[in-house]
């Protein structure tokens, strides 16, 4: 049980990115608002970009620019290359789920998932 | 010509991706040329997917650097059998379908979208060929996004209401998806070091004593990211809506490939970059089983009770989903074998159904199946097509259909689980509930005066019709052609 807590305690920062994870899991299930819904989807995907840079975190790293003769301690460059990829994927997917949400609420009014659950049950 | 040949694995993906970009550029000048721009960027691919067969079967597997950087650095394309496999059933069905939409396309969307559909529709081709042959964890995360908003927007493009919600619950799912995969592929660099396949196999059972804990992590993440966006059962609640209210081509494309690259991933994912033997401690393979023959059963029973005929063909997608999966769990060679051939029959017979039931749409604008009684004499063509994927669904002998249930039969029997096997059965018969009654009533059935065929099919659109249900016949009788290919890519998955 100590050795759990201090396991957590040591790797505070993957604890606070899953911690991330569940919060926007949870608003993503549980809203109805449609838009509430996407950002649940923006914290989630935050939460995943700060795990996989953490992972590539090393204590007193410094940015990986080779200087000649000198010899220096660097942090992994590649998870960050890696999620500056995954950053522009998550904001074309945001763009492609809003515009989406306009043309729901232009077709029914509401963006609210439950509203348009009723409306679509009124009509058949 | 032979720095060019050398260059074929990167040639496949890259020429549907270049002219998917050019497209929008050419609906806004030049606009005869789409059609033919995007047959001719498929075909390419068509042809090169057979070379890239020839040279498998001459040679053996063999990899590709993309831009010169050497594997552990760079992104790499591996060409082995398993990925031709795949690479054949995506861009021979594919271009199919695409000579079937460029008709089918002018009657169901709008005149100044037309143009955009086919960069979408080139942009998946695409991203799946990536897909089947990508050997790196975070090119194959890309793809899979590329993948997920693609399909999306091939659904959103038919502006109704339905269509935008159902794309847009497919779109937060799949996010979620996606979401899942990437924190599995986080775990994996995380504890491997590595992204490429190859190396992440050989670190892994050093990996796994250490820290099993987060090779368990990710194995579940990839299993329900996988499992989202493929609708294996409990995850599948997007797929009816999405795939019965798209165009007639996105449905067969949907349901025909897309589901199936991702069943294809995760062959990838856990049957070749994970060792077998992890699976005699972690009981993955057992939950992978019980949801697929849930979803063989449940899925089946949904579609006995729909109404609309897309939906109908839509939630048995969700059943046929299952049979890969299952021929995956098994984890016996011929269980295997059934699995990855019926991802080709399946191909076969889903995209073709679904273009059978556009084309009955398309002439008599009749969805409901209660209306379909007696148009066999109307349409005969599409309705002894429609009759053929039907047969070929229940596995009635001399259809491929048949092929892969066999061998999905006896690889249960092969590791001892005649359970799996009893499901299978019950199955063939819950399906021949569902699509042998429409058979009999299209031929047989009493018709309403009310159904009459508005247009007449034209070429196109037949063309793919009869290739397909030939290839169903053809590949029936004489299975050995796929089955060779397909046994390769087993016993090379198993080394």
């Amino acid at each position: 049980m100590i050795e759990i807590l201090s396991n957590l305690l040591h790797n505070f920062y993957y604890l606070i990115a899953i911690i991330l994870f569940v919060i926007g899991f949870h608003t993503m299930l549980s809203h109805s608002n449609l838009i509430k819904k996407i950002m649940g989807m923006n914290i989630m995907d935050t939460a995943i970009f700060l795990f996989f840079v953490s992972i590539g975190y090393v204590e007193g790293g410094r940015a990986p620019i080779i200087e000649l003769g000198q010899d220096h301690v660097y942090v992994n460059p590649i998870p960050s290359a890696l999620i500056l990829t995954g950053i522009v994927v998550a904001v074309s997917v945001t763009a492609f789920a809003l515009s989406l949400i306009v043309k729901i609420y232009q077709h029914y009014g509401t963006v609210d998932a439950e509203e348009i659950m009723r409306i679509r049950s009124r009509e058949v | 010509m032979t720095a060019l040949a050398a260059h074929v694995p990167a040639l496949v993906v890259v020429n549907l991706l270049m002219c998917s970009y050019i497209m929008p550029v050419l609906a806004r000048w030049k606009k005869h040329l789409c059609i033919p721009v995007a047959l001719g960027s498929v075909s390419f691919s068509f042809i090169l997917s057979i070379f890239l067969t020839f040279q498998v079967s001459r040679q053996g597997a063999f990899s590709y650097a993309l831009g010169g950087w050497a594997a552990p650095w760079g992104i790499e394309f591996v060409v082995d059998h398993f990925s031709v496999f795949m690479l054949l059933t995506l861009t021979g069905v594919g271009l199919l379908i695409l000579v079937y939409a460029t008709e089918d396309l002018i009657h169901e969307l709008k005149q100044d979208v037309v143009g955009w559909y086919y960069t979408l529709y080139l942009l998946l081709m695409g991203s799946m060929v990536g897909l089947a042959l990508t050997n790196d964890l975070f090119n194959l995360f890309v793809f899979v996004e590329i993948c997920a908003i693609a399909s999306c927007a091939i659904i959103s493009i038919k502006e109704n209401r339905e269509c935008i919600e159902a794309s847009l619950k497919y779109l937060i799912l799949s996010a979620v998806g996606s979401g899942g995969m990437l924190l599995g592929i986080a775990m994996i660099y995380m504890v491997t070091g590595n992204l490429n396949f190859t190396y992440v196999t050989e670190a892994l059972p050093q990996a796994f004593e250490l820290y099993p804990r987060n090779i368990m992590v990710a194995m579940s993440m990839f299993t329900a990211g996988i499992g989202v966006k493929a609708a294996l059962f409990p995850l599948h609640v997007w797929l009816p809506d999405a795939h019965s209210s798209a165009p007639s081509p996105s449905s067969a494309i949907l349901s025909g490939l897309v589901i199936k690259i991702y069943a294809a991933v995760f062959i990838k994912i856990f049957l070749r970059m994970f060792p077998w033997d992890v699976y005699e401690t972690v009981p993955l393979m057992t939950i992978v089983l019980i949801m697929s023959s849930v979803g063989i059963v449940v899925g089946s029973m949904f579609a006995i009770v729909q109404e609309d005929i897309k939906k109908m063909l839509a939630y048995s997608s969700v059943a046929q989903i299952g049979y890969v999966f299952l021929g995956i769990g098994l984890l016996s060679q011929n269980g295997t074998l059934g699995g990855i051939l019926h991802i080709f029959n399946h191909a076969l017979m889903k995209s073709m159904l679904f273009m059978s039931a556009g084309a009955i749409i398309y002439s008599t604008g009749v969805r409901r199946i209660s209306d379909l009684k007696g148009i066999g004499t109307k349409m005969p063509l599409v309705m002894s097509v429609f009759s053929i994927g039907a047969f070929s669904m229940v596995g009635i002998p001399m259809t491929n259909g048949f092929i892969s249930k066999w061998y999905l039969a006896i690889g249960a029997l092969d590791v001892d689980k005649p359970l799996y096997v009893a499901v299978i059965l019950l199955s063939s018969l819950l399906n021949g509930v569902y699509y042998l009654p429409i058979v009999v009533n299209a031929f047989f059935g009493e018709g309403k005066e009310s159904v009459t065929v508005h247009h007449k099919l034209p070429w196109k659109m037949t063309l793919p019709l009869i290739i397909l249900a030939s290839a169903i016949i053809i590949t029936g009788i004489f299975p050995k052609l796929m089955l060779g290919l397909a046994d390769k890519a087993v016993m090379f998955l198993l080394n």
